[in-house]
């Protein structure tokens, strides 16, 4: 891939030794930066990981726990612990796991290590939605009607601030998150009950009662806005993706550019998270969040961290995002500016889940064999191959199918392709399901909200 | 009040000295950020996990860190194998930092391998020693 956009120089490497703290194809893609990039990598896995092929072709390789993620890969003291044996002196959280733990960051910090992605500090101000919401606000970046501080325990004032947003409202858990802990009110009578029953469910799942009131949007489109800053107060927006096709809150799909959006309307958008990075002291990639209805963006939350779905993004604009995430871990400026971003042709991806395409459970067992798309405009990143193991104990997505072209009628043609061309044997894949969808009209047409692959869903299930 | 770390490799070993000297055999110390189990056994050396599932067991590292045979300062002496070992014996030590956690044998029998090169980095449930059980 090229990198029109390099950063400037290499005099002020603060690392070459970068440990992985992640698993699956997340890691095997961080490894593949680093190694473009020189430095050295180490692979860290749980007992159940053992085999994994990135294992194979890092400079170490350490098991650092059991299977279970909580005993493993969201263990602090013991990533913590690896990047001090192996000499690390950086760590790449990937996504999931400790990626957005504002204490891990903190803790890889006073480990004299340095965190890939935002400091502590800054992950802290986007991680709490209430903060994060105040910080859009003043930074310009349009925000879903409802107040910026946590709902007050007087109900008379809670019915008071529902009725000033106008209803239907949605109440959410401040520290919730993945579609967790929030309660649709459709209607003042609701409204209380709604309230004592989310605060109880906060409290107990993610460990404080603070929740928060929006207006709820009833045909929103999800459309997220990537960007990279450097710590030298640089940013940029790569462009916008269209992440809409959900089913119980997971992406399914993503695409770049989200369709039939006018660049007057966005523009000032990307320009506004642009702003607020440089307001907070953003450092490296992040992907802000947006409810978008009738021409109009709503701030959902800020992900301080590189997204499952950025491939769309390195495709149509033509960057290596996870190179650049670590150039600016290393404290090297951007170069560009936003007129240096140029945004080309269209991307789908697809994320491969080991699971039933019709129920949806998780599949486990052994790749007997594997077949994978190639071509121009095709790329599968994937760990894993034929004699490969899925474990129970983890996420099912096991590939990304991405696909790049010059319009998105033409990407839409070569995804099928691909996904036609894709055949994983011995365990039960989604595939089916995809291919499917990629030949719904609707689909095809764009501009579907992210209720749409549920409803597609219960027609299809009809007899 | 400064708050303890009780990640920190000098305070567990701090603590492991404490305990030993004070004729001490564990002490579990539960914080918010999580908790400290520290169990000494009769020779002072502290419990690793032992598979026992079948007549050859194999001793596994309980957590990563640098393989020893011998304490610091001492020179690594590959013994011949095979050879009879007890279960308290301390077959070798993993280094983390300054802490030297003592690897014993759990059961008695006969070692019959070495799996780890001394001063070879290990993970967590990497085999170090393999022993046919005393039947």
């Amino acid at each position: 891939m090229s990198s029109p956009l390099a950063a400037s120089s290499a005099s002020c490497m603060l690392f070459d030794k970068v440990l992985i703290a992640n698993r699956g194809e997340i890691a095997e893609r961080i490894q593949r930066a680093c190694r473009d990039l020189g430095l050295k990598t180490v692979a860290v896995c749980s007992e159940a990981d053992r085999e994994a092929p990135y294992g194979k072709t890092a400079d170490s390789f350490l098991c650092i726990g059991p299977s279970s993620a909580a005993k493993s890969y969201l263990n602090k003291d013991a990533i913590l612990l690896a990047a001090r044996l192996t000499g690390a002196e950086a760590i790449h959280p990937g996504y999931g796991f400790l990626s957005e733990n504002a204490a891990f960051a903190q803790a890889v910090e006073e480990a004299g290590l340095v965190f890939i992605g935002p400091d502590s500090k800054s992950m802290a101000t986007m991680g709490d939605k209430i903060s994060a919401k105040k910080a859009m606000i003043e930074a310009g970046v349009p925000c879903v009607p409802g107040p910026d501080t946590a709902l007050p325990d007087d109900p008379s004032k809670v019915e008071q601030i529902a009725l000033e947003i106008g209803y239907p409202v949605i109440i959410k858990a401040s520290g919730g998150g993945g579609g967790r802990g929030m309660r649709v009110v459709p209607e003042a009578g609701l409204l209380q009950d709604a309230v004592a029953l989310t605060r109880e469910e906060a409290r107990q799942a993610f460990g404080s009662p603070a929740l928060y009131m929006e207006k709820f949007l009833q045909h929103p489109r999800h459309i997220e806005i990537q960007v990279l800053c450097d710590s030298h107060g640089n940013a940029v927006w790569l462009g916008h993706r269209d992440c809409s096709m959900q089913r119980r809150h997971q992406k399914v799909v993503e695409e770049a550019p989200a369709p039939g959006i006018a660049p007057e309307i966005i523009g000032p958008v990307g320009a506004a998270c642009v702003k607020a990075c440089q307001q907070i002291g953003y450092r490296g990639v992040g992907t802000f969040e947006f409810l978008y209805e009738d021409d109009a963006f709503y701030f959902i939350e800020m992900n301080t961290r590189l997204q499952v779905e950025h491939p769309v993004t390195e495709l149509t604009s033509g960057l290596d995002i996870v190179q650049e995430q670590i150039k600016a871990a290393q404290g090297i400026s951007l170069i560009m500016t936003q007129a240096d971003v140029q945004c080309a042709g269209h991307s789908f991806e697809c994320r491969i889940n080991a699971e039933d395409p019709e129920s949806f459970m998780p599949s486990v067992g052994t790749i007997t064999d594997i077949s994978l798309p190639q071509g121009e405009g095709i790329r599968v990143d994937t760990h894993i191959h034929a004699g490969y193991r899925v474990s129970p104990y983890y996420d099912s997505l096991i590939a990304k199918v991405i696909v790049h072209a010059p319009t998105r009628a033409q990407a839409m043609e070569k995804m099928r392709k691909a996904l036609a061309d894709t055949r994983i044997d011995g365990i039960s894949t989604n595939i089916p399901f995809l291919r499917a969808l990629f030949e719904d009209s609707a689909f095809a047409t764009g501009e579907t909200d992210i209720h749409y692959l549920e409803q597609w869903l219960k027609q299809r299930s009809k007899p | 009040m400064s708050t303890i770390d009780f990640s920190d490799p000098e305070i567990i070993a701090f603590l492991t000295d404490a305990l030993t000297s004070a004729g001490v055999d564990g002490v579990e110390i539960s914080a918010a950020s999580g908790q400290l189990r520290i169990v000494v056994s009769a020779d002072g050396s502290t419990r690793t996990s032992v598979d026992t599932s079948v007549a050859t067991i194999a001793i596994k590292a309980p957590m990563a860190g640098i393989f020893r045979l011998q304490r610091p300062g001492s020179v690594d002496i590959v013994a011949d194998l095979p050879r009879p070992v007890s279960a308290t014996e301390v077959l070798g030590f993993l280094r983390i930092g300054p802490v030297l956690v003592p690897l014993t044998a759990g059961r008695p029998g006969l070692m019959t391998r070495r799996l780890a090169q001394p001063d070879a980095l290990v993970g967590f449930g990497d085999a170090l020693f393999e022993i046919e059980a005393q039947q």
